[in-house]
């Protein structure tokens, strides 16, 4: 092997490096064992630089590529999907170490090690994540630099410095590309995470299923208001509409549940002052929105369900950002179709006798469905009810008469089935709405941000001339819980997120660690709205804003302007160089006769002076010899000959030297003198 | 003043007794026209002092000689002074360094010491004995020869020495023609060495000297020396590229082969030419590189553009 083609020393630590560096944010989704491949192969590596072991043979490598995949395949049970492919990915990266010999195999690799960057971020384009993407782009580069300076036996800075600055000098063309480059749709869906777990609220709910979440102080989603926040009590952030018991769990309609007629939600009179608010909803891979009542969206891509609830088409693998507008005053279906009201009224089977029975009596007391209402929650509030984060279990027979008479402690989904239990068996239209409630508001840019331990689950009911009106029977229960959040409800027992110690939000009594976090939070707000939310949409919105409505035509011109505002600055550099290089006009008309020739036979070779070549040619092809020799005796004249360079002489042989080279034509007297030889 | 045609006389006049050399005794000629001192580098009996020889006649130079020994000493060369009983004084007896043209044969033979005393004459034009500074004649040649170094019993010339010569010939075994004609025209009527005619005078080597100082050098010349001279520096075959003294030497014997073609500005091929003379000596070639200085030298002559594209 040529020393030139060798592989660096200092190329190979920065590449050894900038793999492991790749392969870290991945660490905790790929199997261990390919982790112990990363340390194998660096360790191979740097035996073979060493010069005790051998890179290895074609049959090692066979099986190591077929015990990779074979790997690959017992750990994930298949080889489709993104993680397998990931892992693989990261498998063969890993391995192509061992075979990195020449400069050819670095290039690979580091090629391949820009691409590993990118799938990163198919997990996660958080903001840390895309500044230690930048980390690795950087050691990349720098490894690209380092395979150029052979010579080099110390680290020095020069070669990061280097990196650095061609980092930098692409940031415009980064800047012009993020904002102008068409946002084209995918051209090839990526492959479904098959081991991300779906996260927030479940399209069913059972006792237990929000308490669960009660304890993850992940954000769910966050929300910035036009105008004022609303107070703590007002955000009931709806996500879905549980309408049918089911075996002791309450889901939300189906698609096909709903006869076509219903499909749409009743028409709303919309009335009062509205809200209007955007929300970048964290991946849950699961359809529903969340939003206040009664909520329209102002983003294409949502839609609106039967029962006023927002949801999108696609699950949301991605942070997803999208506009609504609420009116909180508006009445929601004033009247009831036989249907909806038959649906909203059900109460299979014959369980709980003691609640029926209880249900029957208070209703017959109350004078009105309204009143009913009040007694029901003046008994939730009066009674010995116990707000807590963990309750005890209830049993799968008559669980609302375990709870009502027995054990009267539980989570806002006990009350809120129980309640809606209590309606129906009284006759009342009732459902249970989960969603969010409350939310902690950030000072530092005024938005809401909604944590999954604010889960929660209320109850619809319908009154005559009233529609559907929001009832908590949570709020009787633990007033604090809605007024304060979860927090300051669970105050006595204690509880709130006893399961993360560590977890910031549980500190968020002392002051400068609360400060801190919520403006890294602002921060995250900023790079969701305004760099992973920046799709399509944004895009033409921008654009049709700055540049006063924007056309095709407009948006090619404006892609091409800024491309070459950009590139004409390194143009213009480079073409200084070239000048800096002093090429004369004699060199210049003479490289070309030498281009005339070439393809005839007549290469000249690099040492070779006008000269030689001359006489190489006159001596093949006396035919031609006079001109060559001429355009030579000029050219000769000019480079070498005492006339100074732009003098009136010099300007007058240039003429005459590019004249005669543009009269001549070898190609033509060639074809019938050429030496048989 | 036709140079070339003078200088075409010298070197068929040399050529009377170096058959088929004509090569050489152009380098040689050029070499002592631009002030240098030369460097031969043969086995015995290739024709060293022949040439050495013929080349003090051609010019009309006073002429000594010295075989370098192991034994010789610096005091050997450059003179003693001896204490005069007469007049009770010292006086200075000049060694065989006094003289227009020096032939110190097979130097490698003898010390560092004795060798770096004639070296450093050779680079002063003067000798200092005993506190005394003595010029040296004018003009001032050596002529050194050398064995090849693996032969036994020799010092051989550090790098830093070999740079005080502007050139190194090889003289190489004859072309059979020309040997067959030597065979023909040998005669063994003893010792009689032939005398060769004076062709330069010296009057005429100042003018020669004199056109050289006034040939012009284009930028386009002078960058393809740069890249020449670059290229030994960066090429990963070299060890040690050519010195700024190196380039300056390649360009003071381009001017002066310039002049001997009758030419008023210098051309790649006059770089060309006196290149491996003047470039082989100075280059050491890297370890894992297999050629010696001459394979260098055509390494930058193939690989060096010409024309800077």
């Amino acid at each position: 092997m040529k020393p030139d083609q060798q592989i660096p020393r200092n190329a190979l630590v920065w590449i050894i490096a900038s793999q492991f560096s790749l392969v870290a944010p991945h660490a905790g989704r790929i199997p261990i064992w390919v982790l112990a491949v990363y340390v194998f192969a660096a360790l191979w590596r740097i035996m073979v630089y060493r010069g005790s072991w051998s890179f290895p043979g074609r049959w090692v490598k066979a099986g190591l590529i077929a015990s990779s995949f074979a790997g690959i395949f017992f750990s994930y049970g298949s080889l489709i999907g993104l993680e397998p492919t990931v892992a693989l990915l990261l498998t063969a990266f890993a391995l192509k170490l061992i075979e990195l010999a020449r400069h050819k195999d670095g290039y690979v690799l580091l090629f391949l090690g820009y691409f590993i960057c990118i799938t990163e971020f198919l997990f996660s384009q958080d903001l840390p994540i895309a500044l230690y993407s930048l980390l690795n782009v950087t050691l990349v580069t720098t490894a690209l630099v380092a395979m150029h300076r052979p010579g080099e036996h110390q680290f020095n800075r020069k070669t990061i410095r280097l990196a650095a600055v061609m980092l930098l000098q692409a940031l415009p063309l980064m800047l012009v590309l993020f904002f102008l480059f068409p946002r084209i749709g995918p051209l090839w869906s990526v492959p479904i995470k098959t081991h991300t777990a779906q996260t927030g609220v479940s399209d069913f709910m059972k006792p237990g299923d929000i308490s669960s979440l009660g304890k993850s102080d992940a954000v769910a989603f966050r929300a910035q208001f036009d105008g004022d926040i609303p107070g703590a009590s007002e955000l009931y952030w709806r996500g879905l509409v549980f309408s049918t018991l089911e075996e002791g769990a309450w889901r939300s309609l189906r698609y096909f549940d709903v006869p076509p007629a219903e499909r749409r939600a009743p028409p709303v009179e919309t009335t009062g002052e509205s809200l209007q608010y955007r929300i970048i909803i964290e991946p849950t891979q699961q359809n529903w929105l969340y939003s206040l009542r009664y909520a329209r969206p102002t983003s294409p891509g949502v839609m609106s369900g039967s029962d006023y609830v927002l949801f999108s088409p696609t699950e949301l693998e991605d942070q997803r950002l999208y506009g609504v507008e609420s009116w909180p005053d508006a009445i929601l279906e004033p009247e009831l179709s036989p249907w909806r009201r038959e649906i909203e009224l059900r109460l299979p089977g014959t369980d709980n006798p003691q609640t029926r029975a209880l249900a029957g009596q208070l209703r017959s007391q109350a004078g009105s469905d309204a009143a009913y209402v009040d007694a029901i929650l003046a008994k939730f509030r009066d009674e010995p009810f116990v707000y807590k984060l963990d309750p005890p279990l209830l049993p799968a027979e008559n669980p609302v008469d375990a709870f009502l008479f027995q054990s009267r402690a539980g989570f806002c989904e006990h009350y809120a089935a129980a309640f809606v239990v209590l309606m129906r068996a009284a006759g009342v239209p009732a459902r249970v709405v989960a969603g969010y409630q409350g939310g902690e508001v950030n000072p530092l840019n005024r938005t809401v941000i909604v944590h999954q331990f604010d889960a929660h689950a209320w109850a619809e009911v319908w009154l005559q001339g009233r529609g559907w009106m929001r009832v908590d029977p949570t709020a009787s229960v633990s007033p604090d819980r809605i007024e304060w959040g979860l927090e300051r409800a669970l105050e006595q027992q204690g509880g709130f997120l006893s399961d993360s110690p560590l977890s910031l939000v549980r500190y968020r009594g002392v002051a400068w660690l609360n400060t801190l976090r919520l403006r890294y939070d602002a921060l995250t707000y900023r790079w969701q709205s305004f760099v992973t939310g920046f799709d399509r949409d944004r895009q033409f919105q921008l654009l049709n804003e700055v540049f006063d409505g924007i056309s095709v035509r407009k948006f090619l011109l404006v892609l091409a302007a800024s491309w070459v505002l950009v590139l004409a600055p390194l143009a213009y550099s480079l073409l200084g160089r070239r000048r800096a290089r002093e090429q004369r006009n004699c060199d210049r008309y003479y490289l070309q006769f030498c281009e005339q020739l070439a393809p005839l036979g007549f290469v000249r070779a690099p040492g070779e002076t006008a000269g030689e070549y001359a006489a190489r040619i006159c001596r093949a092809v006396p035919a031609i010899a006079g001109e060559v020799g001429e355009i030579t005796r000029l050219y000769s004249e000019l480079a070498y000959g005492p006339v100074e360079a732009s003098s009136g002489r010099a300007t007058r042989s240039e003429r005459e030297l590019k004249q005669a080279i543009g009269r001549f034509r070898p190609a033509r007297k060639m074809r019938f003198d050429r030496d048989p030889r | 003043m036709q140079v070339q045609a003078l200088i075409d006389s010298a070197v068929a006049e040399v050529g009377k007794v170096l058959l088929g050399k004509e090569p050489q005794i152009r380098l040689a000629l050029c070499c002592l026209i631009a002030r240098g001192h030369l460097l031969i580098e043969d086995l015995p009996g290739m024709g060293k002092t022949t040439l050495s020889h013929a080349l003090a006649d051609v010019l009309g130079l006073s002429w000594k000689r010295v075989q370098f020994t192991s034994d010789l000493l610096p005091a050997d060369i450059l003179g003693v002074s001896v204490y005069n009983r007469n007049d009770a004084s010292f006086s200075f007896h000049p060694g065989p360094i006094f003289t227009q043209l020096l032939l110190a044969d097979e130097i490698n033979r003898t010390t560092p010491r004795t060798q770096s005393a004639l070296l450093e004459a050779m680079a002063e034009h003067q000798v200092t004995i005993e506190g005394e500074t003595r010029p040296l004649p004018e003009p001032f040649f050596v002529i050194a020869t050398q064995n090849p170094i693996h032969q036994s019993g020799t010092y051989p010339l550090p790098e830093s020495q070999l740079d005080r010569f502007l050139m190194r010939l090889e003289l190489g075994y004859p072309h059979p023609h020309a040997e067959r004609e030597m065979f023909q025209r040998r005669r063994p009527n003893g010792n009689e060495r032939v005398v060769l005619e004076q062709r330069i005078s010296i009057e005429q080597l100042e003018r020669v000297r004199a056109l050289v100082a006034e040939v012009y050098e284009s930028t386009n010349l002078l960058d393809y020396l740069q890249r020449l001279v670059a290229y030994t520096r960066t090429a990963a075959e070299f060890a040690v590229g050519l010195s700024p003294r190196g380039a300056l030497a390649l360009l003071d014997c381009a001017r002066t082969w310039a002049v001997m073609h009758n030419r008023g500005n210098v051309v790649p091929e006059d770089l060309q030419m006196v290149l491996p003379a003047v470039a082989a000596h100075r280059l050491v070639p890297s370890g894992d590189y297999a050629g010696d200085g001459a394979a260098l030298v055509e390494l930058m002559r193939r690989n060096v553009d010409v024309i800077r594209a």
